[in-house]
C-alpha cells in the first residue's frame, strides 16, 4: 500500500513539467546559441587577464614579485586584457557594452 | 618537456622495481615444500600454540585456509604477538624453511581480519 | 517495513533509469520539458532512497532482527551510537549509504546550478543517473540490506575494536569523500557530452571538490588517529590496503585542486584535467571496490564476493566511456596558451602534478600487485613497507619542496635573478635549521633531517607570504594590523587558506619524519619492582589489577614514569579480554608531552601467570603535530570553503551579461 502510494508520488513528481505546461508555446532547450557561447568565452579570458594583472600588481606589491619580473610581465598582461575588452566589445550587440561595469574596470586597479 | 619529466619519474620507478625487486611471494603452506627462499605464509593457525613469544618462541601450525590440503607445517615465531592471534585465525608472517620448520622473522606476523572497515567479515571467517 | 525498503530501493532504480534514458534523450533532442522531467526523478530518486535509509535505521534502531542486516551487524545489548553505525558497518549498509549521499549531492549540484549552467546541466543529469543506476541496481539485486530472515533471539553484534567513537565519523567521513568526487566527475562528463567546455564546468564543482577532499583528509587523520589509540602496534599508517583506498582519491583530488588554478589563470590543461577528474572519480570507486569486495585478502575470495565483479565491470565502463569522449572532444580541449618556460608558476604546479600522481601510482601499483602478480604467476606477491616508504621519500620530499617553491614563482616566466632574491631568507633559514639539527645530532636519519629542512624552508616562505601581503593590505590603508590581516585573509580566501592548508602540511611531514625517522623504542620483560630507560625516560612496573567490566575483563600494569628528578605520574597499559566475542584486545597507555609534542607510548605485549609483563616502549617525538595538522587542515579547508561575494557577484555578471539568468 504504501509502496504504491510511493511509487504513485513519484510518478507525479516525474510527470510534473508535462501536467503543468500540456501545451507549451514551444518545447525546446533554450541553449546558448553561437554568439552567446563565444561571448562567454570572451568573458572568460577578460576576466582572466583582469585578475592575472590584479595578481601581479598585488604580487608585486608584496614583494614576492621582483622588480624585473614585474616588468616583464605588466605589458603582454595588459595587452591581453586591452585585447580582451575590445574583442569583447565588438562582439557586443548595441547597449551591452559593458566593459565599464563590474569587473570591467580598466588595468591596474588595486583592491 | 612534459614527456621528459613522465620519463624521469618512470625510470626512478623502473630503477627501484628492478634493484630492489619487489616483495615476497606469498604462498599457502601446502606449497611451502622445498622452498628455501624467503617467503610470505598465509595460513590458518591449527593448535597447540606453545612457547612463550618473549623466550624462545612461539609454537604452532599452519594450515592451507579453506584448501583441500590437509598438510600443516611447524611455525617458530617470536616477537610481537597481535591482539587476534588464536587458534582457528588466518595468519600471515615472513620467514623460511629451515629443516622442516617454518621460522619466521621476529615482528612479522599479522593476522589479517578484521580488516578496518569491514567488521563483519572478521566474524564470518574466524 | 522490510517490503517497503525494498520497494523503495526498486522505486530509486526505475527512478535513476528514467533520468538515465529520459536525460540522456533530451539533451539530445533538445526536449525542455523531457530534460526538467528527468532532472526531478533525479531528485524523487533521493527522497525514495531517503525512505529506504530510515525504514533501515529504524530497524536499527528497533533491533529488528528479522532484517538479516540488522541481526548480522548488532545485538540487543549494543549501545545505541554504535547502532547507529552498524548502519556503514557492513557491505549492504555502506551501499545503501553511498547511493543516499549520491542522490542528495546529484539532486543538489543540479538544483544549485540549473539555470546558470543549464545548457550543461542537461547532460550532467544522465550522468548522474548512471552512477545511481549502478548503485541502485547492487542494492536491489546483489547485496540487499532489506533480506529478512526469521529473527534469532539475539544479533551477533559488533567486533569489539569498531566499537569506539572514531568508527562513528570515520567511515561516513570517507564515503562524503569517495561520493563528493562524483559531483566533478558529472559535471566534467556533462561538459565533454554537451561540448560547453567553458569555464562553467570548473566554476560548479570547485567546492564540491574541495569538501571531498577536505572529508577525505580529515576521514584518514581520524582512521590514523584510530589506529594509533585503539589498535595498539605503535604506528598510525601501515600502507594497508584499505588505508590507500582512501589515499589514493586524495591525492588524486589534490593535483586536481592545484592544476585547476592553471586552468582559470592561464586556459591551460584542459585535457589534463579532465583526466585527472576522471582518475579521482575511478580511484574512488575503486576505494569502495577494495574496502567492500574482499579483494584485499586474496583474488580467489574477490571472486567469492556477490559485488567484486560489478564494481570492476563498472570501473572498466566508467573508464572506457570517460576515456573515448575525451578523446572525441579533443580538438575543442586544445588550449590556446602555451607553457612559457620551465621557470614558472606554472611549471612548478605542474611538477607538483606529476610527482602526485606518480606517487599515487605508485601506491596503486603496490596496492594491485599481489593481485595481478597471483591472477598472472599464480603466486601472491605482496609488496611491503619498504617498498612505500621508498616512494614516500622519493615523490614526497620533493612535493614539500615545491609547496615552499610553487607560491612565490611568478606565472608565465621567472628569471633566475628574481628567485634568488624571493629565495633568500627561506634558503637561510633552511639552511640554519639543517645545520642546527645536525648539530643535535639528527643526522642519524637522511630523509628525516631533509623532511625538517624542506619543513624549515616551506614554513619560511608561508609565514614569509603572510607577513608581506599584511604589510601590503596595511598600506593600503588597513587601519590596524589584524585588520589589515583579515582583509588579506578576506580578499583571497582560496590564496590564504591554501596556505593555511600547506602549513598543515608542513606540520604532517614534521610529524611523521620526527615518529617514523627519529623514534626509538625498547622492550623487556619486567617483574614488579623492576624498571626500563628509554629516550630519558624511567619506567617502573609497580603492579598489576584485574577488574570486571560488563563485557569484557581488563588487566592494568601500572608503571611509574619520571624524566630526570621530575616525576611524570603514572601511566596504564593492558589488555581487555572480551567474553562474548571471544577477543583479546591491547590497550596502550600513552603520555602526550603538551610542550614537545612527544609521546611515550607503552605496550603491554605480554602478561604471564606470574605477574611479570613484557613491555614494548616507544617514544615516538612531535607525532602530536599530525594531529595539530588535522585541526589546521580543517581550519585551512574551511577558509576556503567559505563563500566568496565578490567571485560570486563576478560570476553572476558574466552569465547575466550572456542571458543565463544567474541565481546562484
Amino acid at each position: 500500500m504504501l509502496a504504491a502510494a510511493l511509487a504513485v508520488v513519484c510518478v507525479i513528481l516525474v510527470a510534473l513539467p508535462f501536467l503543468r505546461e500540456p501545451d507549451p508555446e514551444t518545447d525546446e532547450l533554450d541553449e546558448l546559441d553561437e554568439g552567446e557561447r563565444r561571448r562567454l568565452e570572451l568573458l572568460e579570458s577578460r576576466d582572466r587577464a583582469l585578475s592575472a594583472l590584479k595578481e601581479l600588481e598585488f604580487d608585486h606589491r608584496t614583494g614576492t614579485i621582483t622588480d624585473d619580473d614585474y616588468r616583464d610581465q605588466v605589458g603582454p598582461l595588459r595587452r591581453e586584457a586591452a585585447t580582451a575588452l575590445q574583442a569583447l566589445q565588438r562582439n557586443t550587440p548595441g547597449t551591452h557594452g559593458d566593459a565599464s561595469k563590474g569587473e570591467g574596470r580598466p588595468v591596474g586597479r588595486r583592491t | 618537456m612534459i614527456a621528459l619529466l613522465v620519463a624521469a619519474v618512470l625510470a626512478v620507478f623502473l630503477l627501484y622495481t628492478s634493484i630492489a625487486g619487489g616483495g615476497n611471494p606469498s604462498i599457502a603452506p601446502s606449497e611451502l615444500r622445498g622452498r628455501s627462499g624467503e617467503v610470505q605464509l598465509a595460513g590458518l593457525v591449527v593448535g597447540p600454540v606453545v612457547g612463550d613469544a618473549h623466550a624462545g618462541g612461539l609454537r604452532f601450525e599452519l594450515r592451507d585456509i579453506g584448501g583441500k590440503a590437509k598438510s600443516t607445517v611447524v611455525v617458530r615465531y617470536s616477537g610481537s604477538v597481535p591482539d587476534l592471534f588464536k587458534v582457528g585465525r588466518h595468519i600471515m608472517i615472513d620467514g623460511r624453511l629451515r629443516k622442516g620448520v617454518f621460522v619466521a622473522e621476529p615482528g612479522s606476523m599479522i593476522t589479517k581480519c578484521p580488516s578496518k572497515y569491514s567488521p563483519k567479515q572478521s566474524g564470518d571467517s574466524a | 517495513m522490510p517490503e517497503l525498503g525494498r520497494a523503495a530501493l526498486v522505486v530509486t532504480l526505475g527512478l535513476s533509469t528514467y533520468a538515465l534514458v529520459a536525460g540522456a534523450a533530451a539533451a539530445h533532442l533538445g526536449r525542455r520539458r523531457l530534460a526538467h522531467s528527468a532532472q526531478n526523478a533525479l531528485i524523487a530518486a533521493f527522497l525514495t532512497t531517503l525512505v529506504a535509509s530510515l525504514i533501515l535505521l529504524a530497524a536499527l534502531l528497533r533491533h529488528d532482527f528479522s532484517f538479516a542486516y540488522v541481526a548480522r551487524t548488532t545485538s540487543e545489548a549494543l549501545p545505541t551510537a554504535y547502532t547507529v553505525s552498524a548502519f556503514w558497518g557492513g557491505q549492504e549498509g555502506s551501499l545503501l549509504l553511498w547511493l543516499l549521499v549520491l542522490t542528495a549531492f546529484g539532486a543538489a549540484a543540479v538544483r544549485l546550478n540549473r539555470t546558470w549552467a543549464r545548457d550543461l546541466i542537461v547532460w550532467v543529469v544522465p550522468v548522474f543517473a548512471a552512477v545511481a543506476v549502478f548503485f541502485s541496481f547492487l542494492v536491489v539485486a546483489v547485496a540487499s540490506p532489506f533480506a529478512t530472515q526469521a529473527p534469532p533471539p539475539d544479533g551477533a553484534g559488533m567486533t569489539p575494536s569498531l566499537q569506539n567513537p572514531y568508527m562513528l565519523a570515520h567511515p561516513p567521513l570517507l564515503y562524503l569523500g569517495y561520493v563528493g568526487l562524483t559531483v566533478p566527475f558529472a559535471f566534467a562528463l556533462g561538459a565533454l557530452l554537451s561540448g560547453r567546455l567553458d569555464e562553467r564546468w570548473l566554476v560548479a564543482t570547485r567546492r564540491w571538490t574541495l569538501l571531498a577532499w577536505a572529508a577525505l583528509g580529515i576521514g584518514q587523520l581520524l582512521g590514523a588517529h584510530w589506529a594509533y589509540v585503539e589498535v595498539g602496534w605503535g604506528g598510525y599508517y601501515a600502507w594497508d590496503p584499505v588505508e590507500n583506498a582512501a589515499l589514493m582519491p586524495w591525492l588524486a583530488a589534490t593535483a586536481f585542486l592545484h592544476s585547476v588554478m592553471i586552468q582559470e589563470k592561464r586556459g591551460m590543461l584542459r585535457v589534463w584535467n579532465v583526466l585527472l577528474v576522471i582518475l579521482a572519480f575511478t580511484l574512488s570507486l575503486f576505494g569502495t571496490f577494495l574496502t567492500r569486495s574482499g579483494v584485499v585478502n586474496s583474488i580467489h575470495s574477490f571472486t567469492q564476493s556477490s559485488i567484486g565483479p560489478w564494481f570492476l565491470g563498472f570501473i572498466g565502463v566508467t573508464v572506457a566511456v570517460s576515456l573515448g569522449l575525451v578523446f572525441w572532444r579533443l580538438p575543442q580541449l586544445r588550449s590556446p596558451t602555451k607553457l612559457e618556460s620551465p621557470i614558472s608558476r606554472e611549471a612548478a604546479f605542474l611538477y607538483n602534478n606529476l610527482l602526485l600522481l606518480a606517487l599515487c601510482l605508485a601506491i596503486l601499483w603496490g596496492v594491485v600487485y599481489p593481485m595481478l602478480s597471483e591472477a598472472l604467476r599464480g603466486e601472491a606477491v605482496v609488496l611491503g613497507r619498504s617498498y612505500y616508504d621508498f616512494f614516500l621519500r622519493v615523490f614526497g620530499l620533493p612535493l614539500l619542496l615545491l609547496m615552499g617553491i610553487g607560491p612565490l614563482v611568478a606565472w608565465r616566466r621567472a628569471s633566475l635573478r628574481s628567485l634568488v632574491t624571493t629565495f633568500r631568507w627561506p634558503t637561510l633559514v633552511a639552511l640554519a635549521t639543517g645545520i642546527l639539527l645536525l648539530v643535535l645530532g639528527a643526522g642519524r636519519s637522511t630523509p628525516g633531517l631533509v623532511a625538517y629542512t624542506f619543513s624549515a624552508f616551506v614554513g619560511a616562505t608561508i609565514v614569509m607570504e603572510f607577513a608581506r601581503g599584511t604589510r601590503a593590505r596595511k598600506a593600503l590603508g588597513a587601519t590596524s594590523w589584524p585588520g589589515a590581516f583579515a582583509s588579506l585573509m578576506s580578499r583571497n580566501r582560496r590564496r590564504y587558506g591554501g596556505y593555511v592548508v600547506h602549513a598543515s602540511i608542513v606540520l604532517l611531514a614534521i610529524g611523521i619524519a620526527g615518529s617514523s625517522a627519529f623514534d626509538s623504542v625498547a622492550e623487556s620483560k619486567l617483574t614488579r619492582g623492576e624498571s626500563l630507560e628509554i629516550g630519558g625516560y624511567t619506567l617502573v612496573y609497580r603492579s598489576l589489577a584485574e577488574r570486571q567490566t560488563a563485557n569484557a575483563t581488563e588487566i592494568r600494569a601500572t608503571l611509574d614514569v619520571t624524566r630526570g628528578d621530575s616525576d611524570l605520574g603514572t601511566l596504564e597499559a593492558g589488555k581487555n579480554a572480551y567474553t562474548i566475542e571471544q577477543q583479546v584486545s591491547n590497550e596502550v597507555g600513552i603520555r602526550s608531552d603538551r610542550l614537545t609534542g612527544e609521546d611515550l607510548f607503552v605496550i603491554a605485549e605480554q602478561i604471564d601467570p606470574d605477574g611479570s609483563v613484557y613491555f614494548r616502549v616507544f617514544v615516538k617525538p612531535l607525532v602530536n603535530l599530525i594531529w595539530l595538522a588535522g585541526l589546521v587542515f580543517l581550519l585551512g579547508s574551511a577558509i576556503t570553503l567559505w563563500p566568496d561575494r565578490r567571485e560570486q557577484r563576478r560570476l553572476v555578471a558574466r552569465a547575466e551579461a550572456v542571458g543565463l539568468p544567474a541565481t546562484r
